[in-house]
C-alpha cells in the first residue's frame, strides 16, 4: 500500500462515511464503474488498521516461538476458552483492562466470562473441572469447534514438549488421560490435587485452542502436531486469520467472516516491521500507521500535545530487575545484595529514563496482580546503608563485578550507566557488559553473569505462578540460582489450595523472605504504553502485554 | 635551514589544505596527550539531575541521556580512538609490509618460496573478498569485547592492504641494478630485503598509513557505534553517536552532533595529510608542486612527463 493510499485511511470519519454512502447510492444510481470502485476502496482502508512494530512474527506457533511480533498476533488469530471481564482502567479510563482481581461475591472468586467455554464447573473438592463448549464455533478453515479440539490442543502441549511442558506441569498434570472428553460439547480437566490457577490459565495466552480437524489433515502421519504448518498458518476460532506474511516485511491479516462473536471493526490488519522507534514513531506523527509499538519514552513524551495522535501508559506485569546470581561471589552473600540493591537509584531511573511511565519494583511479582505485597520492600536509595553492609559482608572497599545488559533494548544502558555511577560512590567497579539480542538471553539462561538485567512478565495473574517462575528452584526460569527451600515449599503449598485468605498468607510469607534474601536487584516496573491516533479507541490491557486487534475501532 | 622553511610557508600558502589537515592532527592529538587537564568534568561519571541539557556555558556541547558531559566526552575521546587507530595501523603496516616485502621478493620463480608467496597472496585475496566490517564485527564477537580486540580486529582487516601494497613495490625493486649488485656482492637476502629492499619501497606505505589511520578511527567508531567496540561509559565518538542519534527525533540533537563532527573532522584532516604525503614523497609530484611555487610559475608550469622520474 502507498503512503497516498494510507493518507486516506487517516481521513475523518464524515469522509468516510460519504464515501460508503457515495459508493452504496453509486451502485443503484448507475455511477460510473471507476467512481464505484475507487469508493469502495476508501471504504476499505477506513477499516484498515496499520501498525509499525518492532518486528512482523517469527513463528505463529505459540509452542515455540514468545517473541514480540508473535505474542501481538496470537490473541486476534485464536480463541480462548476462558477471559476476564474488562473494567477500566484507574488511571486512564480510555483504556480498558483485564479485571484480574480477587472477587469472593463471584464463581471461584474470579471476574471470569466464556468464550469457547461458555459454562464451567469445578468441584467441591477442587479436584475436577468440567467446561461446557459453545455450539456453533467455526474456524477460519470452517470447521466446527468441539472437545476434540481443546483435547487434541493439550495433548499437542503434552508430545511437543515446548512451552506446553510448563502449563501443563504448573496444573499438576502428568498424563494427557487426565483432560477427558465428556461428549461432543463438554471436556473435563481432572487434576490429582487441588489447582487454584486452572481457570485462569484457560485465559493465558499461551492456551489457544486449535481446529484439530484442519491441523491433523495438513500435518498427516508425518507431522501429527502440525508444527509445520502452524509456524507460518494460523487454525484458529479467534476474529481474524493470517492473509500474508512476509517476515521482514509485513503480515497482513483478514477479518474471519464466521466468527461466532461480533465482528471486528477493522477488516484489514497490517502490521509493518519497522525495527527502528525513530522511524515508528515518525510514521505515527506523519499519519502513515494508526499504532506505533515500542517506542522509547522520550519518544512517546515528544507525543505529548500533539494534535493528532497521543499515547497511552497504563500498570502492566512487566518488571525489570537485575539478576544477582546467588551461585556466583560475591553475591552468594545475602548482605552483598542488599547492599547494592540500596545503591539504584529509583527515582532517578524512573524520571530520567523512563520518563515517569515506571513505578519502583516494590514486590518479587507484578504489583497489579492479586496478593501482591509491596510492603516489604526496604531499598530505596541509601548509600551510607548499602556501605555498611558491604561492610558487614566483609568487602569494606567494594569489590568489582561486571554487569550485562542487552544491546537491544534501549533503556538498559542508561541505567547501567546511572547505576555504575552509583555503585562507584560505595566501591563497586563495575564493569559494563553490551551483549547483542540473541547473545543476551543466552547468557541470561545459562546463569553465568554475576549481573544481568532481565525484562520479564509472568502471563498468569497469580502469585503462586509468578513467585513460582522466578523464585522456585526447580524452575527454568530461576534465572539468579536463588534457592531457598522454606520459600520452595511455600510457593507449592500455596499452589494447591483453594481459600484465597489463606494462599494471600502463604504468599505474604513468601514475598517477605524473598525480599530480605534480594535475589535480585530490583529496579522498575515499566508500564505497558503505546502509541496511536487520537482517533483510535478501545485499546484494552492483557497481562500478557499483547495487543488484540479486535478491540480497536474509531 | 631558512630555505626550508621558506619551502615549506610556500607550500602552506599554495596547498592550504595541507596546513588544515595538520592543525587538524595537530589539535586532536594535543586533545588526546591533555585531555585531563582541559576537560571540565568527569568524561564517565553520569548525573542524573542533568540529563539531556542543551549546549550552555555550564555544559558547552550539552549533555546526554543520563548527564554526562558531551564536551568532556568528545575531547576525552581521541585517545581512545587515537590510540586503537594508531596502534591497529602500525601493527598492520609492520606486518603486512614484512610479509608484502618477502612475498615480493620471493614471487618469481618456482621453488617452495614462491609457492608460499603464492598461497599468501590467495589467502590475502580471501580476506579481501570479506566486507571488512562484516569482518572487523566477526572478529570481535569471536574474540570478545575489548580495546584489544579492537585494535587486533583493525590490524587484521588492513594487513592485505599493506601486503599488497609493499608487494606491488618491491616487484619493481627487486629487479633493479643495486638489488643485483646486492646480491653479486654476496649479501643475505635477509640483509637485502631490510637494507635495501624494504626502505626504498616504503613511500607510498606512510603515505598510506595516514589514509588508514583516520579510516581506522572511522572503523573502531563503527564498531563502537553497533555495540561492538570498546564498553560504554567509555568515551568514544562511535559509542557516543549510538547512545545520541535515538534523540534526534525527539528534538535533543547536541548528544550526536559534537561527537560526529569532531569524528567528521579528525577522518578529513588525516586524509588531508595522507593527501600532503603523497605529494611530498612521490618525486614527481613533488616536482610538479615545485614547479608551480617557482616565482615565474604564475605564467605556466612546464609540463611534466612521467616518463622524466
Amino acid at each position: 500500500m502507498s503512503k497516498q493510499e494510507d493518507l486516506i485511511v487517516s481521513k475523518n470519519i464524515k469522509r468516510r462515511t460519504f464515501l460508503k454512502s457515495a459508493a452504496a447510492v453509486g451502485g443503484v444510481a448507475a455511477m460510473p464503474g471507476m467512481l464505484v470502485s475507487q469508493a469502495a476502496r476508501a471504504a476499505d482502508k477506513a477499516h484498515t488498521l496499520v501498525m509499525a512494530s518492532p518486528s512482523t512474527p517469527q513463528g505463529l506457533d505459540i509452542e515455540f516461538d514468545v517473541s514480540l511480533g508473535s505474542i501481538d498476533v496470537l490473541g486476534a488469530l485464536y480463541e480462548y476458552m476462558l477471559a476476564y471481564e474488562k473494567i477500566p482502567d484507574p488511571q486512564s479510563p480510555d483504556v480498558l483492562r483485564e479485571d484480574t482481581s480477587v472477587h469472593s461475591d463471584k464463581k471461584e472468586g474470579l471476574a471470569l466470562r466464556g468464550r469457547l467455554a461458555e459454562g464451567w464447573e469445578v468441584s467441591s473438592n477442587g479436584l475436577k473441572a468440567t467446561f461446557k463448549l459453545r455450539d456453533g464455533v467455526r474456524s477460519n478453515w470452517g470447521n466446527l469447534f468441539s472437545a476434540d479440539d481443546v483435547k487434541w490442543t493439550w495433548d499437542r502441549k503434552f508430545n511437543l514438549k515446548g512451552q506446553g511442558v510448563f502449563q501443563t506441569a504448573v496444573l499438576g498434570l502428568k498424563s494427557p488421560d487426565q483432560i477427558k472428553v465428556e461428549g461432543p460439547r463438554a471436556i473435563s480437566f481432572n487434576l490429582e490435587k487441588p489447582s487454584p490457577i486452572l481457570l485462569k490459565q484457560m485465559c493465558n495466552l499461551a492456551n489457544p485452542i486449535y481446529d484439530s480437524k484442519k491441523c491433523s489433515e495438513v500435518g498427516g502421519k508425518e507431522d501429527p502436531w502440525a508444527t509445520k504448518f502452524l509456524q507460518n498458518e494460523s487454525a484458529g476460532f479467534g476474529p481474524y486469520k493470517i492473509d500474508q506474511i512476509v517476515r521482514g516485511q509485513q503480515a497482513v491479516f483478514k477479518a474471519h467472516p464466521d466468527y461466532w462473536d461480533k465482528q471486528p471493526y477493522f477488516s484489514t490488519v497490517i502490521m509493518r516491521e519497522v525495527p527502528t522507534s525513530s522511524s515508528r514513531l515518525s510514521l505515527l506523527k506523519g499519519g502513515a500507521v494508526d499504532i506505533a509499538q515500542f517506542l522509547q519514552p522520550r519518544e512517546y513524551e515528544s507525543l505529548k500535545g500533539d494534535p493528532n495522535v497521543t499515547y497511552d501508559a497504563v500498570r502492566s506485569s512487566y518488571m525489570i530487575w537485575l539478576e544477582l546470581n546467588a551461585k556466583i561471589a560475591p553475591f552468594d552473600n545475602v548482605k552483598v545484595r542488599q547492599a547494592v540493591n540500596y545503591a539504584i537509584p529509583h527515582d532517578e531511573v524512573i524520571r530520567t529514563i523512563y520518563y515517569g511511565q515506571a513505578d519502583k519494583l516494590t514486590a518479587p511479582m507484578p504489583y497489579i496482580y492479586p496478593m501482591a505485597d509491596t510492603s516489604f520492600f526496604d531499598y530505596d536509595y541509601n548509600l551510607d546503608k548499602a556501605k555498611q553492609l558491604l561492610a558487614d559482608a566483609g568487602f569494606p572497599k567494594g569489590f568489582k563485578t561486571t554487569l550485562s545488559y542487552n544491546a537491544g533494548d534501549p533503556t538498559q544502558e542508561p541505567i547501567a550507566l546511572l547505576y555504575q555511577t552509583s555503585l562507584r560512590k560505595i566501591g563497586v567497579e563495575v564493569q559494563l557488559e553490551k551483549l547483542p539480542a540473541g547473545v543476551f538471553y543466552e547468557n541470561v539462561t545459562k546463569r553465568k553473569r554475576p549481573m544481568i538485567f532481565y525484562l520479564d512478565s509472568p502471563w498468569t495473574p497469580d502469585p503462586g505462578y509468578s513467585l513460582f517462575l522466578y523464585f522456585h528452584s526447580k524452575s527454568y526460569v530461576d534465572y539468579s540460582n536463588y534457592v531457598n527451600t522454606t520459600v520452595n515449599g511455600l510457593i507449592e503449598s500455596g499452589l494447591e489450595i483453594l481459600d484465597d485468605s489463606k494462599r494471600k498468607e502463604i504468599y505474604k510469607k513468601a514475598q517477605k523472605t524473598i525480599m530480605s534474601e534480594a535475589p535480585w536487584g530490583f529496579i522498575a516496573y515499566p508500564k505497558y504504553t503505546i502509541g496511536r491516533k487520537k482517533a483510535l479507541k478501545g485499546l484494552t490491557y492483557y497481562v500478557s502485554n499483547s495487543l488484540r486487534f479486535q478491540d480497536f475501532h474509531l | 635551514m631558512r630555505d626550508r622553511l621558506d619551502l615549506v610557508w610556500r607550500v602552506a600558502i599554495a596547498r592550504p589544505r595541507f596546513v588544515l589537515g595538520y592543525g587538524i592532527v595537530i589539535v586532536i592529538t594535543f586533545l588526546a596527550l591533555f585531555a585531563p587537564w582541559l576537560a571540565p568534568y568527569s568524561p564517565i561519571t553520569a548525573d542524573p539531575s542533568q540529563f539531556l541539557e542543551p549546549p550552555s556555558w555550564a555544559h558547552w556541547f550539552g549533555t546526554d541521556a543520563v548527564g554526562m558531559d558531551i564536551f568532556s566526552r568528545a575531547i576525552y575521546a581521541p585517545r581512545v580512538d587515537l590510540t586503537i587507530a594508531l596502534l591497529g595501523t602500525l601493527i598492520s603496516a609492520s606486518v603486512g609490509s614484512l610479509i608484502g616485502a618477502l612475498v615480493g621478493f620471493y614471487s618469481e620463480g618456482h621453488g617452495v618460496r614462491s609457492a608460499i608467496s603464492y598461497c599468501v597472496m590467495r589467502g590475502a585475496d580471501v580476506l579481501q573478498a570479506f566486507p571488512v566490517f562484516v569482518f572487523a564485527i566477526a572478529l570481535v564477537a569471536s574474540l570478545g569485547q575489548s580495546l584489544q580486540t579492537v585494535v587486533m580486529a583493525i590490524a587484521f582487516v588492513n594487513i592485505p592492504i599493506y601486503l599488497r601494497l609493499m608487494r606491488s613495490q618491491v616487484l619493481s625493486i627487486r629487479n633493479m641494478r643495486y638489488i643485483e649488485a646486492a646480491q653479486v656482492a654476496g649479501l643475505s637476502d635477509f640483509y637485502t630485503i631490510t637494507r635495501h629492499v624494504i626502505p626504498n619501497a616504503m613511500a607510498p606505505v606512510l603515505a598510506q598509513i595516514s589514509v588508514n589511520i583516520g579510516w581506522s578511527i572511522l572503523l573502531t567508531a563503527a564498531l563502537s557505534f553497533i555495540g561492538a567496540g570498546v564498553r560504554p561509559p567509555t568515551p568514544e565518538w562511535g559509542s557516543m553517536i549510538a547512545m545520541g542519534f535515538q534523540n534526534i527525533v525527539t528534538g535533543q540533537w547536541w548528544p550526536s552532533l559534537y561527537p560526529g563532527l569532531a569524528l567528521s573532522i579528525t577522518v578529513f584532516g588525516f586524509a588531508l595529510v595522507g593527501a600532503s604525503i603523497e605529494v611530498l614523497a612521490d618525486p614527481m609530484k613533488r616536482r610538479e608542486l615545485l614547479a608551480e611555487l617557482r616565482p615565474n610559475a604564475s605564467v605556466a608550469a612546464p609540463p611534466v612527463s612521467r616518463t622524466s622520474a
